[in-house]
Parts: C-alpha cells; structure tokens; sequence
C-alpha cells in the first residue's frame, strides 16, 4: 500500500473512530429536550417581540411579575407570586401595591430591583419603542393621551412599588404581567431602534433557564440557569428549540424521535401517529383560534369613497336576516367534521368556550337549514324574479366574490362548499384566493365583500379591539350595535370579572342574532409530545408553560441523531 | 486576463445597482403591508402606526429611496423588518451555509453529470444508454420539493439512514472537529443530492451529445490509429473539446442552483440564503428581499465571470484582451 493510500485510510478511520461516543463521556442529549418551532424567533427583548417562538423562549427566561395559570374549570386566569411576593389593593383597588423580591438576580449577578421594572415598563410603553404590549398600559395614568410613567410608577423603597390605575378593572393584574428587562443593559439604548439592539440577541434574566445560543434560522438552546429562585433552577439541563418550517418535516423529526414536542400536529395525521407511533402522546388543547366567514356588514366602497364619512348598510349583507339566512345555509358542521372530527366545535360566537363564566350556555348553533335560510332571504326581499336562476332584488343579483388566504387548505376547502352551499339557494359565489400578506391587509382595510379568515383570542375576555370601533384593524366586517358599545363599555369597567359576565352574556346574544360573521368552529389545537418528556404542563398558556419541571423520563432514550 | 477581469467586475456595478433599484421600487409597489403581519390577535392596533414610523415606511416613497440610497452607498443594507437585526449580519451568517449546499451540489452536478455523460456516449444505443436517458428524463421532471420529501419520508424516516432537516445536530458545538464534518457531511446528502440531481441529469445530456460529436471527428479517429490507448484518446483529447460546451453551463447552473436552493431549503429547513428569500418575501421584509437580491446577482454575475475565466484555461483559442 503507497504511503498516500495508507495516509487517507487512516484518516478514514479516525473519522469513523471519532463518530462514536467515548467512554465515560456524558451524552449531552441525555437530560436535553427538543422543541421544534415552526418559524424562528425575531428577538428575544419582551419589550418589543412579536413572534410566537419568541413568547415561547422568554416566558423561561425572563423574571415574570406573577407566576400566571389557568383555571379550565373555571375558565379563569389565576396569578400567583413569582417575582412579585405580594399584591395589595388601595383607594378603591385603583392602586395595586406590590412587593418586590428582594433576592433575585440577573443572570449576570445584578440584583433585579423595581427600577428595573419601572424602567421596563416606560420602555412598554413609549411610543417610540412601538411595543405590541403598549395596550396593556391604557388603564394607568395617562398624560395628553400617553402612558405617563412618573404619574403611574411609584416606587415606595427597595422591595415595593405602586401602580396607580384609572379605575379598578379585572384585567389589572395581566395588565401588570409584563416581563421586566435589565436597567442596566438597556438603560442607554436607542428606543427608536430598540427591537435591533443587539442585546436583544443575548437575552439576560433571572428564569430557570438563560439563553445558551442562539443561531438564527437553526436553533436555539436554553440552559439551565444553576442560580435561578424563580421559581428554581430548570430540572432539565438543557432545551433546544429547532426552527422546521416545512410541517411534513417537523413531524418527520417528532417520528424519528428528534424532536420531542411539535405543534400543530394536523388532525389528517393523528390516526397514523396513534396506529404506528406509540411512544407519541398526543395532547389537545383547548380552542383560542376561531374561523369565521366576514360578510362586510357597511357599503364598504361607499365607505371608503367619502372618506370614512358615509356609513350605510352593505347592499348584499347590510340586512340582519341575509347575514342570518347565510348561516343556516351553510354546512357548517359538515365541514367541520371533514377538516377537524373531535379537533373543532361548532362556534356560536367569538367568545371561547373556555370562558366557563362568560359564556351564555342557552346558545345553540345556528343549524344547517336551507329551507329557513329561503324564508329568511326572501322575508328580506331577494327572489329570482328574472327567472335565471340567480337571487335579485331591485336589479341587483346575489352575487359576489369570496376571498381567502392562498395555501390554507382548510378555508379552501370550506370556501368550496359555502359556494356549493349557496348555489343550492340562488346564490352566485365566486372563489379567490390571495396571496396571504396581501389578503390580512384588504381585511384589515375593508376592501372585500366577503372573505374567511381565522381569529385568536387573548387570554383575557376584551372584545373591545373586534367589536369596539368600526375602525379598528380586527373588526373586520365593520359591524356596529349601540348597544354593543355600551356593554363593552360596562363589561370592561367593573371591578371583577364576576361582574362583567351578565354583561358578556347579553353581547353574546346579540352577536348571535346579529351575525356580523357567521362563526365557523373553534380549532383545537394538537400537539404532539414524545412520552420519554414527563412532567409536561401543556396547556391553553402554550406548550412551554412551567418547561422548568420538565424531565427525561429515561435518560437512556437520549435524542440521537 | 487581470484587466478583462477588472473591467467585467467594474460594469458588474452599475448593472446591480440597476437591479436593486428595481428591486427597491418593484417590492414596494407590490401589494402587502409589512406592517399588517403584526396587527392581529391581542396587539395594539396603533402599535400599527408606531411601528409604520419606526421602520421609516411611513415617509414619501422618494425619500424612502434617498435614505436607502444613501445607506447602501455607505455600506449599510439597513434593519431587517422581520428579524430585527442588520441586514449584512443576517446575510453574513446565512450566505456561508448556502455557498457550501450549492458549491457540493455545483461538484454532484458536474462530476454524475459528466460522469452519466461520457458513459451513455460510450455505450451509445446499448441499454445502459437508454436506461440512464430515461432515468434522466424522470429526475429532470420530478418536482424539488416532492423528491425532498420522499426522501425524507423513505431514507430518513423509514430506513434512518440520514438526518431529516437541519445544517448539523443541535449539539454539533461541543463535538470534535471530525466528527463535527461527519455530521455536517450526513445532513447535506440529502439536501446536496435533491439540488444537484435534477441538473446533473441535464448535464449528462448535454455532455452525451458533445462527447459524440467530438469522438466522431478526425483528429480522435487519428489518435485510435497511432494506437493510443482509450483512456487517453476519451480523457485527454476528446474531454478537452467536449468539455467547453459544460463550462457554459457552469455560469448557467447557479441560477438555477440558486433558485432550487429556494425550495431544498425550505423542505430541509437548512438555515440557507433560499429560505431567508422566502421569508423575507412572504414578511414583506423589504431591506433583507434587497439584501437577497444583492447576494443573488453578485452570485450569478461571479458565476458568470468564472466560466469566462475557465473557458481560457480549456480553450486555448479564447484569449481576453
């Protein structure tokens, strides 16, 4: 053998040699979970982050004021202490007291003080830091309109601080829930650029878990952090979240064992994971995200035409009972037992029925019935006069375009059926899809008559960003009840929650006989989990809620690639 | 050769400032609001309007373009919409990972390529030849993303061969150099094979009929006459010839490399300047689609120069002066 093959042998078998696992050796997959994530993170400062993997990594991370969860018997969000030790409520509840932690720190060994809060929540809410969480500070002391933090921020001594509010509100606590950054990183930063901060990429908290690495596009790995009390260190040394975007791929990787916990695990897949994968549990949580069909409820070119001055009704969808008469007309529950079986429940209205306190319980769907929706249609003036076939009324035909977001397979699908659905009684539907950027920004802008999009709500029962103004980005079909706007007004301004219910059932009745939109179903989102993963607490908070219990149930079945 | 080099490098200037002015103005014109990606669930809607003015969008679209003028004449490619970090930051952590995926893909498509070539053209007529011309055919036909996820589904899911998805395991920091190039190497065949497969195919075709052409020719029938043996009369003189056409498509080739590297990388979540495209489009991330088209056309304009350059060093006809 010349000395040139015997070179590249060896070599070889270096490679090979090197491949396998030394003796003694910890594998550092044995105590480390894997989450993939549809899309990367786009930064990691709590102040300005807006993407979902963002949430998902800085709950872990940063100190959080309350430790927050959520009662499903109840349908109510319950705060207890976390980095803030106890709450006190004075001059009518409208200051909340509270007392700060004395003995937490940084990451970097800087104690966290209420400077550092109070300074995060200026950050919150300056309006050019342009924070998606600005809204959560409406409610506090304003000055010609704008959050003003001297008025609202007191600061009493080291460990204690009060917020002083408007009024008294059910919301004030999650209000108050916004993760504080270091002072002592930020406290120079530019707020115009703030969300480009490099710093944002090196995230420093005090949570049971720090920021290992984080690259973009790939992955990124949190650590334990050995030195957390909040609540205490992470049971698991490590987690890496891995950005898979194609969703065939990331449940590839939830298959093989590669990945541990996944989302959306689609219900088409579920029968195949549950027959060939035993060692996959999989977990439903409850429903957040609606979809609905929007009819444009206002002349929405007339609308626009004069300058957002003339508001009259849409000549198609302006009337109660058409907008009635196109509910009964769909097969609602037959699509969703198509596209989602026992993932979906019909929706009566856009209040979650996780709400168990708020929701009017003598509801029913609106059944698929196209006799009554004739009635209904023709009780409103359409018939086929001309004879072709098409619904008219004063020489206009029922006609129009329905728009959905391209590639979303489910609002396709749908979309098909309500034409074919609609056909049945005289209704002439065309089919559109739109490439999806461009199609939120035509609802948001009120362009089309008809469209199906999807909606998720908060945590928090606030109806006010989709029913409250006919201008505003969420109220989508440009609905308006007076009465509406007066229970929004009470339902948000009484002390409890408890108080506001008889106020949210009423609005729920109205929307059911208004039907601004017809409310499709609610989704029920899957997530599939890998059983060597014990102590998980997915729920409707997100799937890395309480991730700090999180452990390997047998640290012999490491992810291995 | 130094100064055609120089000269083609200097009107390449003018030719991607033109590009990205077009770009500038083609993705702002384009329906979609950056900005409307952000205004749903819980958010505040005038967060809308602070954001707007944050990111400058709010401004006359000619002083848009002043500002970004003057940024890119000074070297910055400005703020990512989407990911919130400095567009050449961005571009310098992702163009290393697509040049290695399209460089190893450029190598796969030229060595099976010329390879299938020059035995289908050996063998011409014989079932080898219609075996690998039909092949060809089916691989040259088949979709990207369809191939990458069958691969995935067969190869790594059902035979557990090679990883799924990713550039290196998640741990790959902490491993020894060699095993950090073995693991980086098993992540890229798949990815490497489904970008370079379909032109290799086409490559084959292309070297299959230049290499009959030339074995044709006199000047090979001479060289089997004095007696020369195979090897020498295919390697040396009729690959001289046979091979310039190829050189051609190497210039050809990154385009469309770097157009398949779009999808390859989306179905192999490889952390690439492909998926960084797409993502950037579908944010309407305007500085990082410009930042992409920037690296695209410096990719393809260098492509092209380097086939120029290759074609003296095969031809010793081509001189540039």
């Amino acid at each position: 053998m010349s000395p040139r093959y015997l070179f590249v042998t060896l070599l070889c078998c270096g490679l090979l040699i090197s491949c396998g696992k030394r003796a003694g050796e910890k594998d550092p997959m044995s105590e480390t979970a894997v989450v993939a994530l549809s899309g990367d993170a786009d930064n990691l400062n709590p102040v300005v982050s807006n993407s979902s993997a963002s949430q998902d990594i800085q709950g872990n991370v940063y100190p959080t004021m309350f430790d927050v969860s959520f009662n499903m018997r109840e349908g109510k969000l319950e705060f207890e202490p976390s980095l803030v030790s106890s709450v006190e409520y004075s001059n009518n509840g409208k200051d909340v007291i509270l007392r700060i932690r004395p003995d937490v720190y940084w990451e970097d060994g800087i104690l966290v003080t209420p400077l550092d809060i109070k300074f995060s929540f200026e950050l919150y809410g300056d309006p050019e830091v342009a924070s998606p969480r600005r809204s959560y500070l409406e409610s506090m002391m304003q000055t010609n309109g704008e959050f003003d933090v001297e008025k609202s921020i007191e600061i009493l001594d080291d460990t204690t601080m009060v917020f002083h509010f408007q009024r008294r509100y059910p919301l004030q606590l999650f209000h108050l829930n916004l993760a504080p950054i270091p002072r002592h990183i930020y406290r120079n930063a530019d707020r115009k650029t703030l969300r480009a901060n490099p710093a944002n990429e090196r995230a420093l908290g005090a949570g049971p878990f720090k920021l290992e690495e984080w690259v973009r596009q790939q992955n990124i790995i949190l650590a334990r952090n050995v030195n957390s009390n909040l609540p205490y260190p992470a049971k698991l040394e490590r987690v890496i979240f891995r950005i898979i975007s194609e969703p065939t791929t990331r449940l590839t990787e939830l298959k093989k064992g590669t990945v541990d916990v996944m989302r959306p695990v689609y219900p088409e897949d579920v029968s195949d994971i549950q027959e060939n994968n035993p060692d996959i549990k999989l977990v439903t949580l409850p429903p957040r995200n609606y979809e609905y069909i929007g009819w444009t409820n206002i002349d929405q070119v007339e609308y626009h035409k004069s300058g957002k001055k003339t508001v009259r009704p849409h000549p198609l969808f302006g009337d109660r009972r058409v907008r009635q008469a196109l509910t009964y007309a769909i097969d609602r529950k037959g699509i969703l037992e198509d596209q989602l079986g026992p993932y979906g429940e019909l929706a009566v209205t856009d209040f979650s029925p996780v709400f168990r306190w708020a929701i009017q319980h003598d509801l029913i769907p609106f059944p698929y019935d196209p006799e009554r929706a004739r009635q209904l249609l023709r009780s409103a003036g359409w018939s086929d006069s001309n004879g072709d076939g098409i619904l008219d009324k004063g020489g206009r035909d029922f006609a129009f375009t329905l728009h959905y977001n391209v590639g979303n397979k489910r609002r396709e699908y749908a979309a098909t059926v309500v034409q074919e659905n609609l056909k049945q009684l005289g209704i002439k539907v065309d089919l559109q899809s739109v490439e999806p950027v461009v199609f939120y920004q035509k609802i948001e802008d009120k362009q089309y008559d008809a469209f199906i999009a999807g909606f998720s709500v908060g945590l928090a029962i606030d109806p006010a960003d989709r029913w409250g103004d006919i201008d505003s980005p969420f109220n989508t079909v440009a609905f308006q009840n007076q009465r509406v706007t007066e229970l929004l007004k009470l339902g948000l301004h009484v002390a409890t929650e408890r108080d506001a219910s008889p106020f949210w059932k009423e609005m729920q009745q109205i929307l059911h006989q208004e039907q601004p939109c017809t409310f499709m179903y609610w989704v029920k989102d899957i997530v599939g989990v890998n059983r060597r993963l014990k102590r998980t607490n997915i729920n409707i908070l997100g799937v890395t809620d309480h991730m700090w219990d999180w452990t390997i149930g047998d640290p012999k079945s490491a992810v291995t690639y | 050769m130094f100064r055609y080099i120089l000269r083609r490098v200097l009107s390449a200037v003018p030719l991607l400032f033109g590009l990205l002015t077009i770009t500038f103005f083609i993705i702002r014109l384009a329906p979609g609001d950056p900005v409307s990606l952000y205004v749903q669930g819980d958010v505040d809607p005038r967060y809308a309007e602070n954001l707007r003015n944050a990111l400058g969008l709010s401004d006359p679209l000619p002083v848009q373009y002043v500002k970004w003028l003057k940024g890119t004449l000074s070297g910055e490619l400005g703020m990512s919409f989407s990911k919130h970090a400095e567009v050449t930051r961005i571009l310098a952590q992702t163009l290393p990972n697509t040049l290695l995926l399209t460089f190893f893909a450029l190598l796969f498509n030229f060595i099976i390529g010329i390879v299938l070539g020059i035995v289908t053209a050996l063998k011409r007529g014989s079932a080898v030849d219609h075996t690998v011309n039909v092949t060809s055919l089916f691989v040259y036909s088949m979709p990207e993303f369809w191939l990458g996820l069958m691969l995935i589904l067969g190869v790594s899911l059902h035979l557990g061969l090679l990883p799924a998805s990713g550039m290196h395991s998640p741990m790959a920091k902490y491993m020894a150099m060699p095993s950090y190039v073995w693991d980086v190497a098993k992540h890229m065949v798949l990815p490497v094979f489904v970008l370079g497969v379909a032109s290799a195919a086409a490559t084959g075709r292309y070297m299959r009929g230049s290499l009959l052409e030339v074995i044709n020719q006199d000047y090979i029938r001479t060289a089997r006459a004095k007696g020369l043996s195979e090897v020498l009369v295919i390697g040396k003189h009729a690959m001289r010839n046979a091979i310039i056409p190829i050189i051609t498509l190497l210039g050809l080739s990154l385009p469309f490399l770097l157009g398949g590297a779009v999808i390859v990388e989306t179905v192999f979540s490889w952390p690439g300047m492909g998926k960084l495209t797409i993502d950037a489009v579908f944010a309407r991330d305007y500085p990082l689609i410009i930042g992409c088209t920037l690296v695209s056309g410096v990719m393809v304009i260098v492509g092209n120069l380097l086939a120029d350059v290759l074609y003296v060093l095969v031809d010793p006809r081509i001189r540039y002066e």
